[in-house]
């Protein structure tokens, strides 16, 4: 498509340079006409036929399909070639200015990981397991073919399209392997390796063009459908594609943004993490409201102010298993009883740079309402808060990073008070990201509840089942993230990153509470990792990555956990191969 | 009074505080009772209601006016209805026939009102207090009831404990002496509370008004229980404090349950209850258990209580059992085939892990663990018992249930001695109850199809863990859709009142001992359990099976020589306790004792493919320490 619109402009130019008139009018509303100066071509080649004059007059015959143009020239439709004229990538409609969009993508992970797990309550593994702490490794391999199929009536490039029907699904397969039964399953007698496959909605909806309010194509649209959604720059509080409709468009030629969404979330698949469209929604909405201002308070920098609602309303909704036996919801901790919760985030996310420091910045106020407290079973008021920050600086082929991130703790799960941080859906593109170990892993609390220390793709320790199917959890130990890293371009294809992290919970006393354990150290540890992005095309259709982390366990680590093996260090390995058409 | 000053200076040391030595008086076990009663009549609903102490003396039973249901007798045993006594049924099983003890309905209303107020006494102490609810929540199939996929209560199985046959627990002729028997084990049926003074524990109140004796099933909901409400307005005055409430201690990250009733539920006021005698009811005698006078409490750890201090027998500050005559109980005796030196260096070793242990059931937190310790010989002979200063009453019967089960099923006799015990059944005066009572080969069958013809007689050193990997309703434990374990009725029959194997070894014996306090039979049972086995000169089943874990058998090289059990905190650290006693012991003496030897322990079997546990240490296990994986190697 963006071919085309290149070809499309050759195409037409001679049209334009007929006459001056039609050159005069051809500038940017608001701006005066240029001055067009005097045709003298330089002179390289004496023996060269000369260019045309601009005044001269030529025969223009109507086309019918101005798309097909370059057809006679020889540019013919090459649907195995994404960067040749392709109908099925949307360069050339299908029937009048309808378009076809299609992608494919194969996205391959294997992960080699190490954390601590819990030997079996009703068996082990191995005889001789006396203890709680069972074998580390495992690995996971996973893979996602991703369809998308668009189809796009509108005039491309110039203007956004009248709509947009896309419908996404991803078929996933993945096998994990353990060393300790009941870590995939309940019943330990299903062994300790798991094959699982799922195909999730990831996209589907309508996207309409209202209207566009001004000459620059500044327009309302909405969208309806399972879409894409970030609450911020980097997705500390919600991103996800979920089920909704969204008011969306943009004033001031495109200065100021704006979104206003309503969601009811989709289940999550357990094994493969995506949409599960077959099933009922959960009873829970999300609805959003944010204003993006570019060039504010600087040029190059967007700030961004957002208010979102979460409404849970499970608590009627009884048990909730996940797809291998787990329970998710209520999560097992304190009365385990179903609950409801409201909550409202307040949020100033920023984006961009003050002159060379670029600086990405995010602060969130939780105010809300538990309607059971789980370690109460009152009710409770949710005060929390998170903030974090990420200035960098870009010297030639490296950028030095720095980090720092708070979420804010839980002091005491017996008040009527609930101050620890839970976002909605995080999925932070922070800190080292995916490769960082901290981040990637999902951490069981053994022996305070079939909970995760911090999910899988998060960086709260939010202490919920999980981040696709838990219900948020505002009696956590918080967590302080500072740390630094550098993205070294080596080579045009070959990208270098490095991160290092140290931890802390914020507060551990819902720590000593789950694990009757007074004392708690408030030092989870070093997370330090390296990563690799080799784009052997310099396109992003062969994508290598490989990432390497380990947590370097501190105190309150220590004290929380340990491995059968003695490790006092974790690792996390992740290969991942994309591959798009 | 020098040692005198060296135990205080001691007990403050290790136990925190001075035990004060308080007890309810005469006046004070008046004002629960009629506190009860008080609510009871203002909701217009008879209860009968027991006060205890906290080494389970009966100080009071009051029984109103029209309680619970009139008798229907028992017709399998020709014993004819009673038309002046009450009694309540034990609640069917809501998933099919009857077995066990589902669906009983001869029982007098006064022994459930005993039991639940033994219950609330005996499962709480300084650290911890317990109700009857707290019970039914840890007792059931699944930890919590009514999850799906998740193993059993930690405790399942406690309440077939405190036996009226038991050999250890006191009766009433034993004088003030505890620990009493319960005349139906633990109950798990909400309205049975812990009483306090000053922070002390002192005893328990029990009340039973709505004619089931039952279990909550459903613990998601908040109920309104008759009987919890009216013994929660007897504890009015005598409250646990709230820091250590079971709803301030978590198991697995899961709070337990202490009470649905609140203060405020009540209709009655407690603080100005209408006079005992003003109410619709009498003080009533209870056959072994009650006089028919109020009693005053014992103090805990007074001499008359049955429980002592000892610093000297194992070189560090225990307490110990005496009798009424202030003989001590079950010192340390050598066995057929362990000496007394050793017997003292398990129980030295096994309190000094429980003193350092990090507790799982106590508030505050980082306390120390609090257990009782037996041990025993092969053949179930205590050899010694102690315990450590403030653990829970009900531990002193479990954990020498828990060695003697170890001791039991890992002997090569368990087979032929389970055999024997259906032989004499069968030819016993009284006929097979059933479907109540089922053969005891039942479940030596069910175990064999499992485990091979060899089982129970093949030497495999069976844990207390083991036992109940194999005791719980499925196998495995919490998963349904899978067979009972081999030592449980099936899963259409399995209940907290019905366990299996534990139960039917001891089910003629609670009936008979029913009978005998409705003045049915003559003579109470006697003070051994399976009483069926005698002949075989053991006592493993002297006071009944226990299924959960702390207990493993002792070893002498390949030999079976004895058996430890622990309880009174959570399941990991009784396990850990026996288990690192005993190892740490064994390298201290060097005399060829030892755990089983690792090839011979039940972790090497694996029916179905689900590898039977051996112990389960905690996860962090020591006080002032960092060690995990603690009993690894060993």
């Amino acid at each position: 498509m963006r071919l085309t619109a290149a070809i499309v402009c050759l195409a037409i130019s001679p049209a334009f340079a007929a006459d001056d008139g039609a050159l005069a009018q051809l500038r940017r509303p608001g701006v005066p006409p240029r001055e067009v100066p005097a045709d003298t071509p330089v002179v390289v080649d004496p023996t060269a036929v000369p260019p045309p004059s601009r005044d001269l007059r030529y025969e223009m015959a109507p086309v019918p399909d101005r798309w097909r143009l370059v057809n006679t020239i020889g540019v013919l439709d090459d649907p195995w070639n994404p960067y040749r004229q392709s109908t099925l990538k949307g360069d050339r409609p299908i029937y009048k200015d309808y378009f076809f969009s299609f992608s494919a993508i194969l996205d391959t992970v294997y992960e080699p990981r190490s954390f601590p797990v819990p030997v079996g309550l009703q068996s082990t593994g191995n005889p001789g397991d006396n203890d709680a702490f069972g074998r580390t490794p495992s690995n996971v391999l996973s893979g996602n073919l991703i369809l998308s199929a668009a189809i796009i009536k509108g005039d491309t490039a110039f203007k956004p399209p009248d709509f947009e029907l896309r419908f996404t699904p991803v078929f996933n397969r993945n096998r994990v392997e353990v060393d300790e039964p009941r870590l995939l399953y309940p019943d330990p007698s299903r062994g300790t390796r798991r094959t699982d496959q799922f195909v999730g909605l990831q996209d589907a909806f309508l996207d309409y063009h209202l209207r566009n309010v001004s000459d620059r194509y500044d327009f309302d649209s909405i969208r309806v459908g399972i879409q894409p959604f970030i609450s911020d720059f980097r997705g500390f509080l919600f991103q996800d594609n979920q089920l909704g409709v969204r008011l969306f468009g943009s004033r001031s030629n495109n200065q100021w943004q704006y979104n206003a969404a309503w969601f009811r979330r989709l289940e999550k698949d357990t094994n493969s993490g995506l949409n599960d469209a077959w099933h009922q929604t959960r009873s829970d909405d999300v609805v959003a409201v944010n204003l993006y201002r570019q060039d504010f308070p600087v040029l190059g920098f967007t700030s961004q102010a957002t208010v979102m609602h979460n409404r849970n309303r499970e608590g009627a909704d009884g048990f909730h298993y996940d797809k291998n036996g787990f329970l998710q919801r209520p999560a097992p901790i304190g009365f385990e009883r179903p609950r409801d919760y409201d909550v409202t985030y307040f949020g100033l996310n920023g984006d961009g740079h003050f002159g060379r420091l670029n600086l990405t910045a995010s602060a969130y106020y939780a105010h809300g309402k538990d309607k059971n407290n789980p370690f109460t079973d009152e009710t409770a008021d949710i005060r929390a808060y998170f903030a974090a920050a990420e200035p960098s600086i870009d010297f030639d082929w490296f950028r030095l990073r720095l980090a720092g991130a708070y979420a804010s703790a839980d002091k005491n799960p017996f008040d009527r008070k609930e101050t620890g941080f839970d976002a909605i859906f995080e999925n932070p593109q922070f800190a080292g990201a995916d490769a960082s170990y901290w981040i990637r892993q999902a951490i069981p609390l053994i022996g305070g509840g079939g909970l995760a220390l911090s999910g899988r793709n998060g960086m709260l320790a939010s202490l919920r089942t999980s981040k696709e199917e838990g219900q948020s959890n505002f009696n956590n130990p918080g967590l302080a993230l500072l740390g630094g890293g550098a993205d070294l371009d080596i080579l045009p294809e070959l990208r270098f990153s490095v991160n290092a992290n140290r931890l802390w919970f914020a507060d551990t006393k819902v720590l000593d509470t789950l694990r009757m354990q007074e004392g708690i150290s408030r030092d989870i540890g070093w997370d330090l990792s390296a990563a690799f992005v080799y784009r052997p095309f310099q396109t992003q259709n062969v994508v290598l990555r490989l990432s390497g982390a380990v947590l370097l366990p501190g105190k309150g680590f220590k004290e929380l956990f340990d491995s059968f093996e003695g490790n006092k260090t974790y690792y996390s390995v992740l290969t991942n191969i994309v591959l798009t058409y | 009074m020098i040692r005198i000053l060296l135990i205080l200076t001691m007990l403050i040391g290790i136990g925190g505080r001075v035990e004060a030595q308080q007890a309810l008086t005469a006046a004070e076990v008046i004002q629960v009772l009629s506190q009860a009663a008080s609510e009871a009549q203002a909701r217009g609903r008879p209860a009968t209601i027991a006060v205890v102490d906290r080494v389970g003396n009966v100080l009071g039973v009051f029984q109103m006016t029209g309680a619970n249901n009139a008798d229907p007798g028992f017709a399998a045993l020709s014993v004819p209805a009673n038309p002046s006594l009450r009694t309540v049924k034990v609640l069917d099983n809501p998933r099919g026939t009857n077995t066990g003890l589902n669906g009983v309905d001869f029982v007098p209303d006064t022994l459930a009102a005993i039991a639940k107020a033994i219950t609330g006494a005996y499962l709480s102490s300084g650290g911890n207090a317990f109700s009857t609810r707290t019970a039914g929540q840890i007792i059931q199939s699944q930890f919590n009831p009514g999850e799906r996929n998740t193993p059993s209560g930690p405790l399942f199985g406690v309440q077939f404990s405190q036996l009226p046959c038991s050999d250890l627990n006191l009766r009433l002729a034993g004088g003030t002496a505890g620990p009493k028997r319960s005349p139906l084990g633990l109950s798990a049926d909400p309205g049975g509370f812990p009483l306090y003074k000053n922070g002390e524990l002192v005893g328990g109140v029990g009340a039973i008004a709505d004619g089931t004796y039952g279990i909550d099933t459903d613990i998601f909901d908040r109920d309104q229980d008759l009987d919890e409400l009216i013994a929660l307005a007897g504890t009015v005055g005598f409250d646990a404090p709230n820091a250590i409430r079971a709803d301030r201690i978590t198991v697995d990250g899961k709070l337990l349950r202490f009470s649905d009733a609140a203060r405020g539920n009540l209709l009655s006021n407690p603080a100005a209850p209408a006079a005992l005698s003003s109410i619709a009811g009498s003080i009533v005698a209870v056959a072994g258990y009650f006089s028919g006078t109020i009693q005053a409490g014992q103090a805990f750890l007074a001499i008359t209580s049955g429980f002592a201090l000892d610093g000297h027998t194992y070189g560090l500050l225990s307490v110990i059992l005496v009798d009424q005559t202030a003989t001590r109980r079950f010192e340390p005796i050598a066995g057929a085939s362990l000496s007394a030196a050793e017997v003292k260096s398990i129980m030295r070793h096994a309190l000094t892990i429980a003193n350092s242990a990090r507790a799982q059931i106590r508030q505050p937190l980082n306390s120390s663990a609090q257990v009782t310790i037996s041990i025993v010989s092969g053949t179930g002979e205590v050899l010694a018992l102690a315990r450590t200063l403030d653990a829970p009453v009900f531990g002193t019967d479990v954990s020498l249930q828990k060695a003697r089960s170890a001791a039991f099923l890992s002997s090569t006799q368990a087979a032929s001695l389970l055999r024997l015990a259906d032989a004499q059944r069968l030819t016993s005066a009284v006929p097979l109850l059933t479907p109540n009572e089922s053969l005891l080969t039942t479940y030596l069958t069910q175990s064999q199809s499992l485990l091979g013809p060899a089982v129970f007689a093949d030497g495999v050193a069976i844990s207390a863990r083991a036992i109940g990997n194999l005791g719980r309703a499925t196998f495995p434990d919490g998963i349904g859709g899978t067979p009972n374990g081999p030592l449980s009725r099936n899963a259409a029959e399995a209940t907290p009142f019905s366990t299996g194997l534990q139960l039917d070894l001891v089910l003629l014996d609670i009936a008979s001992h029913i009978l005998f306090v409705r003045g049915n039979l003559a003579s109470d049972v006697s003070t051994q359990c399976t009483r069926t086995s005698a002949p075989l000169g053991t006592r493993v089943l002297a006071n009944g099976l226990q299924i959960f874990p702390g207990g493993v058998p002792i070893f002498r090289g390949e030999s079976l020589v004895g058996a430890i059990g622990v309880s009174g905190d959570g399941i990991d650290q009784d396990d850990m306790v026996a288990f690192l006693g005993l190892h740490r012991a064994a390298s201290e003496l060097g005399t060829g004792l030892n755990n089983a030897p690792a090839a011979r322990r039940a972790d090497q079997l694996t029916p179905l493919g689900v590898r039977l546990r051996y112990v389960s240490c905690p996860v962090q296990a020591f006080l002032g320490s960092r060690a995990t994986n603690v009993c690894r190697g060993h």
